[in-house]
């Protein structure tokens, strides 16, 4: 084995772990507590990017001010889909099917929505620099060590990865908004009973879910450009990730990311890249198969 | 409750599923994954695209026709005024290539306008969805365009879409044009008229050679492709051309899934096989996100693409400087009147440069005009496709906006036998975003020496 290669591999399997984690505590927090198959997280996550390359370039923002207004149209999008989408549909008793369908259509029109009031093309985060011209919002310098290289905004994924997690893993358990979480996950019945108001758990759950899936789509806006159809592919891991680490556990939903990110780098050790997606379905089937609750779920009682 | 959370749990797993399947799709790049899953609203969207272009184009109108008939002549009946042709686009209108049909859609819709407005044809177009390559899509759309709007011409787009549809359109008789996904299966098939050079397959040994040039003493070559369009290139053209070139080899041939953003393992494998020189056959956003790949894994060596796109370029960014590609390719410089013209107008039109793509499916409405005129002047009926063929096998060239000078209108000609085109092709060098035409290649025949094709046809 080419030792140089399995290094290189293992930190881009970090990279992209942890930015599957990061994606799948955004799905996990919003699917554990409301058990909506909440597939228009993609839309939060694109409008980020968007909101941060118009505000940029339009509003002449300048970079931490572009990104802090993508995350603030994250949230609004995020608590739109849920305000106006959902809970119309939860008031009258709809199923889990029914309100998937809502979010998968939300998710199919959004990309064109974006293609209309944007255009086709790939837009790039730029900024208005001391000279008044428009250029690179941000220098992506490369690390180099040996084989190895990294670029800055891949040390800043993984960072900002683990911080929004343990963040949220906190606030879930030690805070008392997250024990109403908590508890309107575990049992909705006793919750509703000693008090818990599920209405403002969810759009604090997808508040929360809205601005992490936004830092996704920010991160992938800074390192490349808002596209329409640059979420669904991203987010589609985010649940994957739910699924594999484990259903009701949001750490094991960041490991099974990392985990994932992991195996489809290293598959590239023995196979040809195009059978990376292969690898990470396999090692998802598996995981159903033998442990449906996912790697580190609870099994239910 | 048991079973209450056992349906439940079914659920989860078969909608978890159902999303993997989504997203393999979506990697595959092959299927645009947010349009598979409800082909309803995605038609819905599509109609909705084109309905918008319609909508700028009546805003701000073309240029005069006066420039254009001063390259095609006078219009009127003879130059088939009073003729409608219902013509067919088949265009990634959504899913990741929707910059692909967007700029196809606008070369074509501003030549219907001007040959109208010079008195020509009125060339009417529909505009079909294949979400950006998913073939059942692109057979269902097509056989819409045929049987629903009765198209008698057909503009197609991508490799496998258009290798699917061949036996729809040929037993519709329908004349069809490709100036995208051009591909050897596409060659020598009845109707079926390509005004692209056959992808990569022309112009690789050109592009080989001139690397082979520049750098003499590169011998290993890491070869980079997709499963989709060049797989024989990538697989035999490209590996039989630097052996005859400089008897080196082949040290690494990686494969991808098209629409892929994904590249840092493919990038950490290129790097470990340590190439003096990589060529790409890859194409779309995915050379973008593959050349910032490659340059971010600490990869120096010269990387010779075989496509280049300004979305791309905005995706590579830095990363795209000092890099070079091998194609036809179109310049909104090239002076030649038509192309000052066709440049003009579409930035009155679009308030944009036209490009590569857009050039192409421009230049195939005027083909179909010429087709029309010789149809017409020869006494037959112009919404016939098997006489615009007869007509287009008798002289089988045709003005381009492509080569010429400022003075002359470029020509270029569609081979008979194989219904391949012709035309000028270079390799250019990347920096700042722009391309700069560093020589001419042209193509060669299968077995001739690779060094040949550098330069312009003799």
């Amino acid at each position: 084995m080419n030792i140089d290669l399995f290094a290189q591999l293992t930190i881009s399997g970090i990279v992209l772990g942890s930015f599957y984690a990061l994606l799948g505590v955004s799905f996990g927090l919003i699917y554990q507590t409301s058990k909506i198959f909440h597939l228009a997280n993609a839309i939060p996550f694109a409008a980020a990017g968007y909101g941060a390359v118009w505000s940029a370039s339009t509003l002449h923002f300048p970079l931490w001010a572009s990104l802090v207004f993508g995350l603030a149209v994250a949230l609004v999008f995020g608590l739109l889909i849920l305000i106006l989408g959902y809970f119309p549909l939860i008031n009258r008793n709809a199923t889990l099917l029914s309100l998937f369908l809502v979010s998968l259509g939300l998710t199919i029109a959004f990309p064109n929505l974006l293609q209309i009031v944007f255009g086709t093309q790939n837009l790039p985060l730029q900024t208005f620099g001391a000279d008044g011209e428009l250029g690179s919002a941000f220098d992506n310098k490369i690390f180099t060590l040996g084989f190895m290289t990294i670029t800055l905004i891949d040390v800043l994924k993984v960072v900002v990865a683990w911080l929004v997690v343990l963040a949220v893993v906190l606030f879930v358990n030690r805070t008392r908004s997250g024990r109403s979480i908590t508890a309107l996950r575990t049992n909705p019945t006793m919750a509703a009973a000693v008090g818990i108001n599920s209405r403002r758990v969810y759009i604090l759950v997808f508040g929360i879910g809205s601005v992490i899936a936004g830092l996704g789509g920010l991160f992938v806006t800074a390192e490349f450009v808002a596209s329409p159809s640059m979420a669904l592919q991203w987010t589609l891991i985010g649940f994957i990730a739910v699924f594999f680490g484990g259903i009701g556990s949001l750490t094991g939903t960041a490991l099974g990311g990392l985990i994932l990110g992991l195996l489809s780098q290293w598959s590239g050790l023995f196979l040809g890249v195009q059978f990376a997606p292969v690898v990470v379905f396999a090692a998802l089937f598996i995981i159903l198969l033998v442990r449906p609750q996912g790697l580190f779920g609870k099994a239910a009682v | 409750m048991q079973r209450k959370f056992m349906g439940r749990k079914a659920l989860a797993v078969g909608v978890v599923f159902g999303l993997s399947g989504l997203l393999a799709a979506c990697s595959s790049g092959t299927t645009s994954s947010e349009t598979s899953a409800a082909p309803a609203a995605t038609e819905a969207a599509a109609s909705a695209a084109p309905a918008a272009t319609e909508a700028a184009a009546s805003e701000a109108p073309a240029a005069a026709g006066t420039c254009i008939n001063d390259v095609f002549g006078a219009g009127g009946p003879e130059a088939g005024q009073g003729v409608t042709i219902p013509a067919g686009m088949l265009l990634a209108v959504t899913g990741q290539g929707s910059f692909f049909g967007d700029v196809m859609s606008k070369g074509a819709l501003l030549a219907a306008d001007q040959i109208r407005e010079a008195g020509g044809m009125d060339y009417q177009i529909t505009i079909g969805d294949h979400q950006s390559g998913d073939v059942p899509t692109a057979i269902t759309e097509t056989k819409r365009l045929i049987s629903q709007d009765g198209i008698e011409v057909l503009q197609t787009s991508y490799g496998a879409p258009s290798e699917a549809i061949i036996p729809i359109f040929q037993e519709a008789g329908v004349l069809t044009f490709n100036g995208g996904g051009s591909s050897p299966a596409q060659l020598n098939q009845d109707l079926l008229y390509m005004n692209r050079m056959v992808y990569a397959e022309d112009p690789a040994p050109g592009a080989l050679a001139w690397i082979h040039q520049t750098y003499p003493d590169a011998t290993k070559l890491a070869l980079i492709g997709t499963m989709e369009n060049g797989v024989g290139t990538f697989k035999e053209t490209a590996p039989a051309a630097w052996k005859a070139l400089t008897g080196g080899e082949i040290v690494a041939a990686e494969q991808h899934d098209v629409g892929a953003t994904d590249f840092k393992a493919l990038a950490a494998k290129i790097k470990a096989a340590n190439p003096d020189a990589i060529m790409t056959f890859s194409f779309g956003d995915d050379l973008g996100y593959q050349v910032k790949a490659l340059r971010e894994a600490g990869i120096t060596v010269p990387i010779m693409m075989d496509e280049f796109t300004s979305q791309a370029a905005k995706i590579g960014g830095s990363a795209y400087d000092g890099v070079n590609f091998g194609v036809d390719f179109y310049s909104t410089a090239n002076p030649n009147p038509w192309n000052q013209c066709f440049v003009a107008a579409y930035q009155a039109k679009y308030g944009e440069d036209p490009e590569y793509y857009g050039s192409n499916y421009y230049e195939q409405v005027f083909i179909v005009w010429e087709l029309v005129k010789r149809v017409i002047a020869a006494g037959g009926d112009p919404n016939d496709a098997a006489q615009l063929q007869e007509a287009l096998l008798a002289d089988p060239t045709f003005k381009s906006v492509y080569g010429g000078d400022a003075s002359t209108v470029g020509m270029v000609a569609l081979d008979k036998v194989d219904h391949s085109i012709s035309k000028p092709m270079g390799v250019f060098e990347v920096q700042g975003g722009v391309p700069t035409l560093i020589t001419e290649i042209h193509k060669i025949k299968n077995g001739d020496d690779p060094m040949t094709a550098l330069g312009p046809v003799q």
